[in-house]
């Protein structure tokens, strides 16, 4: 009878014959990987580990903004709004496109003196330099010194693309727009000017890498042979400058109008204002004059325009939101921190889990 | 036609027919038709279109970003897509000629051809040796076995490895060679090619030289299915009936239905939200922009003019134009990446499953296989689980337990350490010794169980020493579908009576004196679902002729005329209780008179070509009547290691758990208490045919409804005050001819009463109990819950061929890897091995995944709106001129690199809580924090 028994452990234990009868066991490895047993970590928010957090938030925030602050503060900078929409302002005059070129005379006090570099930028509002339309409108190869180009310019230099015939050299709405005005700084106790540096003030990329003059001979002039100016420019494009490391497309405030702004209120660097020596202030307190070569029309649009001055920091231009926002966020963790730490202290007895997890 | 090509001599007008080749084509792609068709089914998928149209647009139309930054993009989901659908194609191609260049061996003119299997055409005589695969479904016309059948195992068609026996034609069986075969004229009728294994219908003609042509039947019994594999025999003939594409094999392959996950679906309804967001968007800038530009020196200012053909444009083009150009800004707020990586993420992480140690079976060397990845996150919001009783939440490990004998019960001998005592005459009488004519009941009570049956001997003539017996008998293990049948034989093998083959159509018997009785078998009237019962009918050496019917008591009873029906059946209501299953065995003599006449029906109802299934049923119905109870038998099947713990912490989980089994009540209650589905306090509420013929079905419905629901008022209150100790739950027992009932609907149309008012007194029930469900039946709850108020999310177990039909049903269906076949597993789309692998796949692996996926979509909604709502308000700063914030590079990876790659990982491997913890404790899982999506 033992076979009975025998035969039945071979119906019910046994394994089902495979197919192919597969020797090799499917037994999945053991990893922790395969096994999800990888070491992990989860943060249990308790007040424990809370409080502490606020509190220190608080204590490394509100020094930073304060710091962040104060050197905001300590940066000097002047705005000049010289658009003369104003009757009263002495650039009121040149607003009538008859009167050209047209000179104006704005007179400013600086309350404290100018340390160090001082830049000179100029301020443009209402100005759509991040339209679509405006912001296409350009040629890159062309600006890059590609002769075909240079002949043939991209379409989308529409409708700033030819001109009597003639191919426009540097072509469409973002040259063709360049902000052309001259200012002159004068010192009332001082008669000569004060020098004003035009280079280095473009991007070292874009001054050696992304614009080049077009190949050919020493003469810039006849390198752009066969192209006509843009239509509002004044001077062709091969006399933006005496300097030939700065004329042409490589002109450094060329460089600077081609790299459009985000924003339609910017502002554009202009000059630059060196330290001439440790011991004197850059600019130092006191009577000064602008002198502008008015001619370039914003009222058409409701624009400003406007000088600026400004010295700098580690941190860069005025900004005095940064700190402020640094001061803010420590402070409102700091007022968290108190708060939870009294309703902690208030509650810790009365419920059983003192621990908050969330 | 037979082996020829043109019709033999006489046969009625031939309409020519095409058949195809015997070719498989599983694949989806020619090497041709790939690009296209692979670009046209990827474009159907409504993002990729809709990414198409965007790219479309961009080429037209000037638009603020060159058609590159969503080109590529979309290039690449394309690319990556095509990529893995193409190799999954090339793999099923390669498997596809494997399978057409393997050599088939034909009989051509008498003699013996070798081909492709591909070459093979209907009507061609196939010669398959032992071990080989069916090349096509042939109708079996004879084999080298002298009696005319071959053994089959079907393991790679339904997974059951055993061995089954095929008949050939009675009138072909006698051709065993080459020639004699090549002479053969016949013709076959049969029906049109359909999927269902296990039916077929066909006619035979066969032709001999002068009479008339000879009509024989053609069952499921005749046909050989491709796959199938011939076993124990040397070498069969057939002629192919079925080839290519119109095979059953191929004809199960077509795909079921894609089931979709809810996730899934909220997706496409973000998706939506999103684009209405996109439109309006859109919308407001545009109108926002001519309201701007309605200055003319904002519109055109001297720095910025505009060319000739833009200012001569028509106005509305140009508002439409600047619409699109809008569209194409925001475009990116849609994350063309995310149905790859979502994909990618569903993918890779449903390896976790079957990387699974826990889910491992050693007994059977099986893991978990995981058929469809796209219901991941659907194991963790399940809400109703519906499982199978046998083999599901029991072992389907038959062990025969006793039998009663017209009222006296018999136990077989205990096991002591696998050896029966052998001095022993093998039973013990609990009751009185019986009387002489009992003593005859009784063994006539034997052979009907040793007669009754469709079970199968495998010699085992290879196995060594210890399964010889002591008594040089032949050693031998019987396979059958039904486990219980091989209980029942061994059963009575132990109380003295060995069962030994089937042999030239005679049944031997053992007995207990070691004589070998032989009986013809005549008749068998095999096993279905609806009859619930079979019978044989026998000649035993005497000449006499015996109908033995085995089946429930249910079908049984009231069949029977004779015999000690009250004591046996409350013997059978005893060990139903105990959670036993029963069946009864019942016989009646026949005379020879009554036996031509049982042919003859049986015979006209099996060459009906149509309908033959219901006139085999109604010829059953009249033969198996009038029969005298012998007995009972029951057979204890054991519940499946930590059933009970599994189902524990299922409902602590929340999820209500239904039983749905075809046994009868008693039987089914006895095992929901033993794997605690209820509990000692749960008050159980009946609804069954028994209560509904007292009252009327709408009265009991009210009633039980009533009490649920005057409950589940004070439940609340309950509640409120904390869990109290006392609580009581409901349990529901239903069953399935009440069912049937409520869902019948009624001629005014007003059904729908009765199904809410059961619905509602099925979700204030904490278990739901039915029991004598058909397969259909049970699709049909699930799918009344599926479509209820609240739609919830359910889940399917089984392990049967006859759950087949709910676990397509449910939202998922999981199917375990079974005795009963793999047939569940196949259709199913998560199969485990055991039962109690349920609880992790549910409360670890389907909360993660749940977890893990609403994160990735949500994430991946969340950074597209930080994503392009600064784009938005940019567009106040610029005139509205569709003027970009990001650079084109960026743009173009921040979807398909950037963000889709780190939350990918994130999604793999995310535990906001432990394994431990999510096992430890159940009701984690219907804790989804806040933020997922429900």
């Amino acid at each position: 009878m033992a076979m009975n028994y025998n035969a039945k452990d071979e119906v019910d234990g046994g394994p089902p014959c495979a197919p192919g009868g597969t020797a090799k066991t499917r037994r999945p490895d053991n990893t922790a990987f395969k096994q999800q047993r990888l070491p992990a970590w989860q943060p249990i928010l308790t007040a424990g580990t809370v409080l502490p957090i606020f509190f220190i938030i608080g204590l490394i925030f509100i020094p930073i903004g304060i710091g962040i602050f104060v050197t905001s503060n300590n940066i000097r900078e002047i705005e000049i709004d010289y658009t003369g929409t104003e009757p009263s302002s002495p650039c009121n005059k040149c607003l009538s496109p008859d009167v050209t070129p047209c000179f104006c005379t704005i007179n400013f006090t600086l309350e404290k003196s100018f340390e160090g570099n001082v830049f000179m930028y100029y301020g443009l509002s209402n100005f759509y330099q991040n339209h679509r339309r405006y912001v296409k409108s350009r040629d890159d190869s062309q600006l890059n010194g590609d002769s075909s180009a240079l002949l043939n310019p991209s379409k989308e230099c529409e409708p700033y693309r030819r001109n009597e015939d003639k191919p426009i050299a540097p072509c469409g709405a973002i040259a063709n727009s360049m902000f052309n005005e001259l200012f002159l700084i004068g010192n009332d106790s001082y008669p000569i000017p004060i020098a004003l540096k035009k280079k280095g003030i473009a991007w070292w990329t874009d001054k050696n890498v992304k614009f080049r003059n077009p190949p050919g001979g020493d003469n810039l002039e006849e390198r752009f042979k066969g192209t006509t100016k843009p239509v509002n420019w004044l001077k062709p494009v091969y006399m933006l400058d005496s300097d030939p490391d700065n004329n042409g497309f490589i002109n450094e405030d060329f460089i600077v109008w081609m790299r459009t702004a985000a924003l339609p209120t910017f502002r554009k660097l202009y000059r630059l204002i060196e330290r001439k020596s440790d011991l004197h202030p850059t600019l130092p307190a006191g009577r000064y004059s602008l002198n502008v070569t008015y001619n370039y029309p914003v009222h058409y649009f409701d624009g400003r325009k406007r000088m600026i001055l400004s010295t700098i920091s580690w941190m860069g231009g005025k900004n005095p939101f940064l700190g402020i926002a640094y001061i803010a966020v420590g402070s409102i963790s700091f007022l968290l921190g108190v708060v939870l730490l009294v309703i902690n202290h208030k509650y810790r007895n009365s419920s059983n889990t003192a621990d908050i997890t969330i | 036609y037979v082996g020829h090509r043109e019709p033999p001599p006489g046969a009625e007008a031939y309409i020519p027919q095409r058949y195809p080749d015997n070719r498989i084509v599983s694949s989806k792609y020619t090497f041709w038709n790939f690009i296209p068709k692979n670009l046209f089914e990827q474009f159907r998928r409504v993002a990729n279109f809709y990414f198409l149209i965007i790219f479309l647009v961009q080429l037209i139309i000037d638009t603020p970003t060159s058609p590159v930054t969503s080109g590529l993009p979309l290039f690449f989901v394309i690319t990556v897509t095509a990529i893995k659908q193409g190799y999954e194609d090339w793999l099923r191609h390669k498997a596809d000629n494997a399978m057409n260049q393997c050599p088939v061996h034909f009989i051509q003119h008498g003699k013996l051809v070798r081909k492709q299997s591909r070459k093979l055409r209907v009507g061609d005589i196939v010669m398959v040796k032992e071990d080989e695969t069916f090349p096509c479904d042939l109708i079996f016309l004879s084999s080298n076995r002298g009696d005319g059948t071959c053994h089959v195992t079907t393991a790679s068609l339904d997974g059951e490895s055993s061995h089954k026996t095929h008949y050939a034609v009675q009138d072909t069986k006698g051709f065993h060679t080459e020639e004699d075969i090549g002479g053969l004229h016949a013709t076959i009728e049969c029906e049109q090619p359909q999927p269902d294994l296990y039916k077929f219908v066909g006619r035979i003609n066969v032709y001999s030289d002068l009479n008339d042509p000879v009509v024989r039947p053609l069952g499921s019994e005749n046909l050989l299915l491709r796959g199938a594999t011939l076993k124990n025999t040397e070498k069969i003939f057939g002629v192919a009936i079925y080839t290519g594409m119109e095979t059953k094999m191929a004809l199960n392959y077509q795909s079921k239905s894609q089931k979709r996950s809810a996730v899934e679906k909220s997706m496409n309804a973000f998706l939506i939200v999103y684009l209405c967001i996109l439109i309006s968007k859109a919308l407001i800038n545009t109108v926002l922009k001519y309201v701007w530009q309605s200055e003319p020196f904002r519109d055109e200012p001297w720095y910025n003019q505009k060319t000739e053909s833009e200012r001569q444009r028509n106005l509305f083009l140009k508002a439409f134009t600047d619409f699109l150009a809008f569209m194409v800004l925001f475009n990116y707020i849609i994350p063309v990446s995310m149905y790859v990586t979502v994909e990618m993420q569903k993918f890779l992480g449903s390896y976790f499953i079957t990387w699974d140690e826990d889910m491992f079976d050693e007994e059977t060397g099986e893991g978990p296989l995981v058929n469809t990845s796209d219901l991941n996150e659907e194991l963790g919001q399940v809400e109703y689980i519906f499982t199978d009783k046998t083999g599901t939440l029991t072992e389907n490990n038959m062990e025969f337990k006793e039998c009663c004998i017209e009222g006296h019960v018999y136990v077989p001998h205990v096991i002591c350490n696998g050896q029966v005592l052998p001095e022993s005459s093998g039973i013990d009488m609990i009751d009185s010794s019986p009387s002489v004519n009992g003593r005859e009941r009784e063994e006539l009570f034997f052979r009907a169980l040793c007669l009754c049956h469709t079970v199968q001997v495998k010699d085992d003539d290879s196995v060594d020493g210890p399964r010889k017996s002591p008594d040089g008998g032949k050693s031998c293990v019987y396979i059958s579908s039904s486990p219980d049948e091989v209980a029942l034989v061994e059963g009575v093998q132990r109380l003295g009576f060995t069962y030994l083959r089937l042999k030239d159509n005679y049944m031997e018997i053992l007995n207990r004196e070691n004589h070998i009785e032989r009986f013809e078998l005549l008749e068998i009237l095999s096993f279905d679902s609806v009859r619930r019962r079979m019978s044989v009918i026998v000649k035993s050496a005497t000449g006499e002729i015996y109908l033995f019917c085995k089946g429930a008591d249910s079908s049984i009873f009231p069949r029977v005329i004779e015999g000690k029906v009250d004591q046996i059946r409350a013997r059978v209501e005893r060990n139903a209780v105990e959670g036993l299953r029963t069946l009864c065995v019942a016989y009646k003599r026949l005379i020879q008179e009554e036996y031509e006449g049982i042919c003859k029906l049986l015979q006209a109802a099996k060459v009906a070509l149509q309908d033959r299934e219901k006139k085999l049923a109604e010829a059953y119905e009249q033969i198996e009547k009038d029969l005298t109870l012998l007995g009972a038998t029951a057979v204890e099947d054991r519940l499946q290691e930590k059933a009970a713990d599994t189902i524990e912490a299922l409902q602590k989980a929340g999820i209500k758990v239904w039983v749905l089994t075809g046994d009868k009540m008693e039987t089914a209650a006895a095992t929901c208490y033993a794997c605690k589905l209820f509990r000692r306090n749960t008050q159980l509420l009946e609804l069954t045919t028994k209560r509904i013929e007292e009252q009327s079905l709408h009265d009991v419905l009210f009633e039980l409804s009533k009490t649920v629901l005057r409950h589940s008022g004070s439940l609340t209150r309950d509640n409120l005050s904390g869990l109290s100790a006392d609580m009581q739950d409901y349990g529901l027992i239903i069953d399935g001819a009440a069912l049937s009932l409520i869902m019948k609907p009624r001629e005014d149309g007003s059904s729908g009463n009765y199904r809410e008012l059961f619905l509602e007194i099925c979700r204030s029930c904490s278990a739901v109990l039915c029991c004598r469900m058909a397969p259909l039946q049970k699709a049909q709850i699930v799918k009344l819950i599926k479509f209820s108020k609240e739609h919830p999310i359910t889940l399917a177990i089984g392990d049967g061929a006859n759950d087949v039909s709910m676990i397509l049903e449910a939202h998922v269906g999981i199917g375990v890897i079974g005795k009963e076949g793999r047939q569940a597993a196949r259709n199913s789309d998560y199969a485990i091995p055991k039962f109690k692998h349920l609880k992790k796949m549910l409360l670890v692996h389907g909360h993660f995944y749940y977890i893990r996926i609403s994160e990735l979509v949500q994430y991946f909604f969340y950074k597209n709106v930080c994503f392009i709502f600064p784009q938005f308000l940019y567009q106040f700063f610029c005139g509205f001129s569709q003027q970009t914030l990001y650079d084109t590079a960026y743009l173009t990876l921040y979807n398909i690199s950037f963000t889709s790659l780190p939350i990918l990982l994130y999604s793999l491997m995310e535990q906001h809580v432990g394994i431990d913890v999510l096992k430890r404790d159940p009701t984690l899982y219907r804790y989804h924090p806040p933020n997922s999506l429900s």
